[in-house]
């Protein structure tokens, strides 16, 4: 009977051990990082050069995943399958925000919680050395004069050029060709040999060419020049309209689901809080051309309804898209 | 001019720098010949490992994976009839066939050296022209990608042992399988069943784990009471009389290589399919029948998809654009590593280049080494009895799928194809020229979409932009010329012909 008893005891306690909550000593075991895009792309470099910071910090591992699709659907559904207990982190860019609108998917990052938004990037229009037009009053008016001939290189629907041309006929008139790469890699291929005739990139892709001057650039799509393009008119010269939507660019963050423990929340908050002010990973952004926003918390989810708001209906203003913001759920800027 | 040459020497005169090259060859060149496991997948799990390294030695390791899985990958091909890598799937052609005489031993000597060969002409091509070849890789349009995809394509004509109709048949079907994810235009989902999980589409890498792995399993249980092959393993090494025999041949597959691997997007595997055809059209006596274990039928994909990792440099060097997916991960480390590839590279950062080139270099006469080592191992695994194999095979392919991405999804898919090629292995259907539908055809749709889109939807344009570029003429002229070729026409053609000019 005795053993019995002890036996009983020893399953019960064995089961409490098992029934204790999981981050008792957060992170326990390695942690999952998906990466919606594919190896070698802007997302990826910025993820793989801030996770070794945030390791430290941490005190954990982190396993590091591509799974790309769809326009980072299919990584970011992989995360929110997964249990809420702060073991699946998700290091996207900004494209489920556009989700609803394109009807990609039926959720954003509304659905998940925001531990840092890294950093964002400034966008570009480039084109190419020899070009006719040397900014961007010159390339509209080529555009108005010969509509729907120039060519612009676009990276499909929910893409940074796609965005970018919306918002800029939402302000004004650019009638052009959209030619469809799979990337802003093909995509600068192409231009470089001369079979597009401009393209909005982002700054980190652009910038070693247009340094080197194998590409022009038109303007940088802000409200003033950015040092790291000196000369470069902010595109607000040309279309001062355009500036209720500046400040504006592709961002990056890292994420989980909504529904894990507040405590897990908060280590990985502050975990990537200080990784991302750490100076040698602002110094890889600063030359990788991107600026740090290192938000959490409210502002980091103020920063991602705005973004949201003023993306989709500048794009819904200019026809991009046909599905009214308001009717899902995304109230005006 | 000695600051070029330190670069050169720098890897083969530090003791570090050499062993990493050395274990970076001698890993690849058995990840590439385990079906399922990827180079690719190797070196991007190296990229966040070696963060914390030196950047020349992070280099040194992912130049060793790339150049050894490359050319590993036809181990198993000749071995087992299963490509470890896309890029060996044209080796397996006449590679097992030899095999099935008892000739492993001397088919792994003769593409180790071949790849040597390859890999050589790939870097002396990089170091020499880089800038030009570059600069021809941005003169391709959209359109001349749709040609080039177009004339892969057509390579089903001479690929298709046997019935035609059939070989078309698996390249349509390829291209449909090739077509299932999201429009890239769009963005719209294609035959995705309403499934999440299928808008990343079918990677071809799955597809070809499963035709050519599972499938090929399933089709050895016909044959589990045939008796096992001795293998021959003591003329490993060609005779030096044999490599110039098929020197000519080999230098002109190098070179197809390496165009090929420059072309951003296409690698060493079409170079492989490429320049087997190429063989194939232009040796008129090959050693035996194409198909049954001829020579040159494995010098041609093994010289071709070695060139193409030097092929892939090029861009990679010289515009920061990757020539395939191995090299854009490399391009992630050099970023990772706080270096900027792109024009200014060269400018900036000319020690990479130098050191990139004699890297290269090295890990061949590695490859050389370590290729020629554990043949007669690795010919004598291939005795194992086959209750033992097949299990094995099939193992490695599951866990090499999941690899990939972590997705059993893929993993069922996988074995779904294993099935599915097995059935139509049975009735006499080539794998080939489905992974070819399946990696071409897709291909063939973005790039017409992009020039249609460039020339406004207006097919005047696009038709006078064929004939106006010197490059799109010459690349329409082949796709003419191989349809034509196809045809009874020419052959009705060279009768008329010959009887006049055997009277005149």
């Amino acid at each position: 009977m005795f053993k019995s008893l002890l036996t009983g005891a020893a399953l019960g306690l064995s089961a409490l051990t098992m029934a204790l909550p999981a981050h008792a000593e957060y992170p326990e075991r390695s942690i999952q990082a998906v990466i919606p895009w594919g190896a070698g792309g802007a997302t990826d470099n910025v993820m793989r050069s801030l996770t070794p910071y945030v390791e430290k910090e941490l005190g954990g591992k982190f396993i590091l995943n591509n799974r790309p699709g769809g326009t980072a659907v299919i990584g970011s559904t992989h995360v929110m399958q997964q249990r809420p207990n702060g073991y699946t982190v998700l290091l996207g860019a900004e494209n489920p925000q556009l989700y609803k609108v394109l009807k990609l998917a039926d959720f954003d990052y509304a659905d998940f919680y925001p531990v840092n938004i890294i950093g964002q990037n400034v966008v570009v229009i480039a084109a190419n050395a020899d070009a006719p037009f040397n900014n961007m009053a010159e390339l509209m008016a080529a555009a108005k004069a010969n509509p729907d001939t120039l060519r612009m290189g676009s990276t499909g629907a929910g893409g940074l050029p796609s965005t970018v041309s919306a918002m800029i006929n939402a302000v004004d008139e650019l009638k052009v060709r959209e030619v469809t790469f799979g990337g802003d890699g093909p995509g600068i291929t192409a231009l470089m040999g001369k079979h597009i005739d401009f393209m909005p990139l982002s700054l980190a892709a652009a910038r070693e060419l247009v340094r080197s001057g194998k590409l022009k650039a038109l303007a940088v799509f802000a409200t003033e020049e950015t040092p790291e393009l000196p000369g470069v008119e902010p595109i607000t010269k040309s279309l001062p309209a355009i500036a209720e939507y500046l400040p504006w660019g592709p961002f990056w963050g890292a994420f989980v689901h909504k529904d894990t423990p507040d405590d897990v929340k908060q280590k990985l908050v502050d975990a990537y809080a200080k990784a991302v002010a750490n100076p040698e990973f602002q110094g890889f952004l600063k030359n990788f051309g991107a600026q740090s926003l290192n938000l959490n918390g409210a502002e980091a989810e103020e920063f991602l309804k705005r973004w949201q708001s003023v993306t989709t209906w500048s794009m819904y203003k200019a026809k991009a898209i046909e599905i009214s913001p308001d009717s899902v759920g995304i109230a005006k800027p | 001019m000695s600051d070029t040459l330190s670069y050169l020497l720098m890897a083969w005169s530090d003791p570090q720098l050499l062993m990493l090259t050395a274990l970076g060859t001698f890993a690849g060149i058995y990840i590439g010949a385990i079906p399922g496991l990827s180079v690719t997948m190797a070196v991007s799990i190296l990229v966040s490992f070696t963060f914390s390294w030196d950047v020349n030695d992070a280099l040194a390791l992912i130049v060793g994976i790339f150049i050894g899985g490359v050319y590993g990958g036809s181990r198993s091909a000749i071995l087992l009839n299963i490509p470890g890598a896309p890029s060996s799937v044209a080796t397996a052609f006449d590679g097992y066939p030899l095999a099935q005489q008892g000739e492993a031993g001397r088919a792994i000597g003769l593409s180790t050296v071949m790849s040597v060969v390859g890999g050589i002409v790939g870097t002396i091509m990089l170091a020499s022209a880089a800038p030009l070849i570059g600069e021809l890789a941005l003169r391709f349009a959209p359109r001349d990608y749709f040609l080039v995809a177009a004339i892969g394509l057509l390579l089903v004509g001479s690929l298709a042992e046997g019935s035609l109709a059939k070989g078309i048949f698996a390249a349509g079907l390829g291209a449909v399988i090739g077509l299932v994810g999201m429009d890239p235009v769009t963005a719209q989902g294609r035959f995705t069943l309403g499934q999440v999980e299928l808008m990343g589409g079918i990677h071809y890498v799955v597809l070809m784990i499963g035709l050519f792995g599972v499938a090929e399993a399933f089709y050895q249980l016909h044959n589990l009471d045939s008796p096992v092959i001795r293998q021959k393993v003591d003329k490993i090494l060609p005779s030096f009389a044999m490599v110039l025999k098929f020197l000519p041949l080999s230098i002109r597959t190098s070179i197809i290589g390496v165009i090929v691997g420059v072309l951003p997007g296409v690698g060493g595997d079409i170079a492989a399919l490429m320049a087997y055809d190429h063989a194939k059209r232009t040796v008129k006596n090959p050693s035996r029948p194409f198909g049954k274990g001829a020579y040159e039928g494995l010098v041609a994909p093994e010289t071709a998809n070695s060139a193409a990792v030097g092929g892939a440099y090029v861009p990679m060097l010289t515009l920061g654009m990757p020539g395939d997916a191995v090299t854009a991960v490399i391009i992630g480390a050099l970023v990772v590593h706080g270096l900027n590839p792109g024009p200014m590279l060269m400018v900036e950062n000319p020690h990479i280049f130098y050191f990139t080139v004699g890297n290269l270099l090295l890990a061949n006469v590695f490859l050389m080494i370590f290729g020629l080592m554990g043949i007669k191992l690795f010919a004598k695994f291939v005795e194992m009895p086959k209750a033992v194999l097949i299990p094995l095979i099939l193992v490695l392919c599951v866990v090499g799928t999941y690899s990939i991405n972590s997705s059993m999804t893929e993993v069922y898919w996988m074995l779904g194809f294993g099935v599915l090629g097995y059935l139509l292995k049975i009735f006499g259907f080539q794998m080939g020229p489905i992974i070819l539908g399946a990696i071409l055809g897709p291909l063939m749709d973005t790039s017409y979409r992009q020039a249609m889109s460039s020339a406004g939807d207006n097919p005047m344009e696009l038709l006078q932009g064929l004939v106006t570029s010197p490059l799109s003429l010459i690349l329409s002229a082949a796709v003419v010329l191989i349809l034509l070729g196809n045809t009874p026409l020419l052959k009705k053609l060279k009768s008329k012909l010959s009887p006049a000019s055997a009277r005149g």
